[in-house]
């Protein structure tokens, strides 16, 4: 028991003075790159932790994420256009633009969460494509042309130093969401539906509730994360912002650490943006693909539950072992 | 508007609808008789596609004719797949969602590969027909537009007539309707689930063939079929042969229809929309579940 303790403190530890390196890591003025680089995995993981709220807690697999970072993005360019904001007006408005983005998760979700399995998945899969020619054909909206926002008056190393630590924030309260979710009632509750959500609902559990609250909470993230990425790139388009491979890449990441924890949506994020651009670096782009498709191959047949559990449970064997003889210790 | 082109226009998704309902067939299948859900259908009926292209060009065979060579491939292909990386993940607990992330592995390898092989650019099917018109009464159909849809619906009928009359087929609809018990009564579950992949990628195969007499394709062009497989199979309800056809002609008929009034991009928005409102109010499909 005091092991545990002493272990769970070092993780704990470390975990604060990794996040203090990279809250810091722009002091050394880095090559822009690599800001962007970090910036591009915060990304992908304070998406995959929101999924992971609705998809790997209550086991809703939502393939339509990426229309709430979409229409994120849009809301933000929409604010700061329509009201001329300064600078720092665009990076706030990227709030309320995540509050749009949880209202259309609301009302999507309504009738939709009543629906179970694949069938959910291919009804926010769907979601995503209506929403994306929605958009590129209400010329309201830019239509194909896409949105110019007013780029920031500042170098260019400055400016994404102030992206990437807004991101890192994001990323910071996206996991603290997710790990408080899972501690609390509400986390116990969707794991509840998860398991069985008959049984569940006559535990006098919501389910109903609690998945929209879940859907809800889950798509307001990826719509700030979408409001900070429009401000980031100064131009959106429906083919950037509402790729339909964002979703499904999101849930093969979150589902590659194991969904059940909120360690797995951060590593599988992490680790999946890093090969994905080491391999497209240093590999032709087909095979870099195709490495990339017997990555998940491999990883369903030999560690279906995620990494995560793979390594757990054998951190677990090597140390249960020495126990079984009374005579250790 | 002018009635022969709506008629015209009708007809042409009705075509179109058969051939999504042949390569919709398989992925019914699959998905009602194993749980998996084969993300790759699509990229596998591509890859019918690429082969009756080459046929077609190096020797000059028919696409029809082709199929001879394509499905019996696609068939063992399938069947080597199925054994070495479906059968390790079906018993797992989730098998819906690893099969999905497995498949998704399957498809990105394939596309890529046949992206390796012919590059981006669109293809197009030129057998020596492809300039003839049939004309009835007032209204012309192109050749390979009828060759399509003849050829789906022969092959949607000999999956049908498979599963009802043959021992093989029986022994699917066994195996769907009780695993266990079906095992007691002497049936190999594991062959029978190879065999009904094998079945359904050769009919990918062939629909991949259909669909490319009737549009260009390339590499990336399983997505969007897929979209389309998942709306003819949930239309017609998962594991329904017959539904799934009839899905495939209410879908051509929608098209067919919104084609003909509305301006192209947003054909696929009504499509997609309708999807939606359909899953949502009936889930189980529109026609009558019958094994």
């Amino acid at each position: 028991m005091e092991t545990v303790r002493r272990a769970s403190r070092v993780w704990f530890f470390l975990g604060i003075s990794l996040v203090a390196t990279l809250a810091l890591f722009p002091l050394f003025r880095p090559p822009v790159y690599f800001l962007s680089f970090l910036f591009q995995i915060f990304l992908y993981i304070s998406i995959a932790s929101a999924w992971n709220l609705i998809g790997g807690y209550a086991g809703y697999l939502s393939f339509g994420h990426v229309a709430f970072f979409g229409i994120g993005a849009y809301a933000t360019a929409m604010l700061s256009n329509a009201f001329d904001l300064s600078s720092v007006g665009t990076l706030l408005s990227s709030i309320p633009a995540g509050l749009v983005a949880a209202v259309f998760a609301a009302i999507v979700g309504y009738p939709c969460l009543r629906l179970r399995g694949p069938y959910f998945a291919v009804v926010t899969l769907c979601f995503a494509f209506v929403v994306e020619l929605a958009v590129k054909n209400l010329g309201f909206l830019g239509g194909p042309d896409g949105l110019w926002l007013k780029g920031m008056a500042l170098p260019i190393a400055v400016s994404r130093s102030i992206f990437y630590e807004l991101m890192l924030v994001l990323m910071l309260i996206t996991v603290g969401v997710s790990v408080w979710v899972g501690k609390s009632k509400f986390g116990a509750g969707l794991r509840a539906i998860k398991e069985d959500e008959e049984v569940a609902q006559t535990m006098a559990i919501n389910a109903p509730w609690l998945k929209l609250k879940a859907f809800a909470l889950s798509a307001f993230f990826p719509g700030v994360a979408g409001g900070l990425y429009a401000y980031y790139l100064t131009y959106i388009h429906p083919d950037i912002v509402f790729e339909v491979n964002i979703s499904i890449l999101v849930v093969l990441m979150a589902l590659f650490g194991g969904g059940a924890s909120w360690l797995g949506p951060l590593v599988g994020a992490a680790s999946l943006t890093v090969i994905n651009e080491s391999l497209t670096t240093f590999v032709k782009a087909e095979w870099a693909r195709i490495i990339y498709g017997c990555l998940f191959i491999v990883v369903i047949i030999f560690m279906p539950n995620g990494l995560i559990e793979f390594f757990s449970s054998r951190a677990e064997h090597s140390q249960t072992e020495p126990e079984a003889h009374p005579s250790g210790s | 508007m002018n009635s022969v082109l709506i008629i015209q226009s009708l007809i042409g998704g009705i075509m179109m609808g058969a051939i999504y309902a042949l390569l919709g067939v398989g992925f019914s299948l699959t998905w009602g008789v194993m749980k998996v859900i084969h993300i790759s259908h699509a990229a596998f009926g591509l890859a019918g596609a690429y082969i009756a292209y080459v046929l077609l060009n190096w020797w000059g065979m028919d696409p029809v004719a082709s199929l001879v060579v394509t499905t019996p491939f696609l068939f063992v292909v399938a069947c080597a797949a199925y054994r070495i990386l479906i059968l390790p993940i079906t018993r797992s607990k989730e098998v819906i969602v690893s099969s999905m992330i497995l498949t998704f592995g399957i498809a990105i390898i394939l596309e890529n590969l046949l992206l390796l092989i012919w590059g981006p650019a669109p293809k197009l099917l030129t057998p020596s027909y492809i300039t003839d018109v049939v004309k009835v009464g007032p209204f012309y159909f192109q050749y390979p537009w009828v060759v399509g849809f003849v050829m789906s619906i022969v092959g949607v009928l000999v999956v049908h007539l498979l599963l009802k009359k043959t021992y093989t087929g029986k022994a699917v609809r066994a195996s769907w309707q009780q695993p266990e018990s079906s095992q007691l009564y002497g049936i190999n579950l594991k062959r029978i689930s190879m065999i009904t992949f094998g079945i359904a990628v050769a009919t990918a195969g062939a629909g991949g063939v259909g669909l490319a007499m009737i549009y260009s394709f390339e590499p990336h062009a399983h997505n969007l079929w897929l979209i389309y497989l998942f709306l003819v199979v949930i239309v017609g309800g998962v594991g329904n042969v017959l539904g799934t056809a009839l899905a495939g002609l209410v879908i051509g008929i929608i098209t067919g229809l919104s084609l003909a009034f509305l301006p192209y991009q947003w054909v696929n928005l009504i499509t997609f929309g309708l999807l939606i409102v359909i899953l949502v109010v009936r889930p189980h499909g529109l026609f009558q579940s019958e094994v």
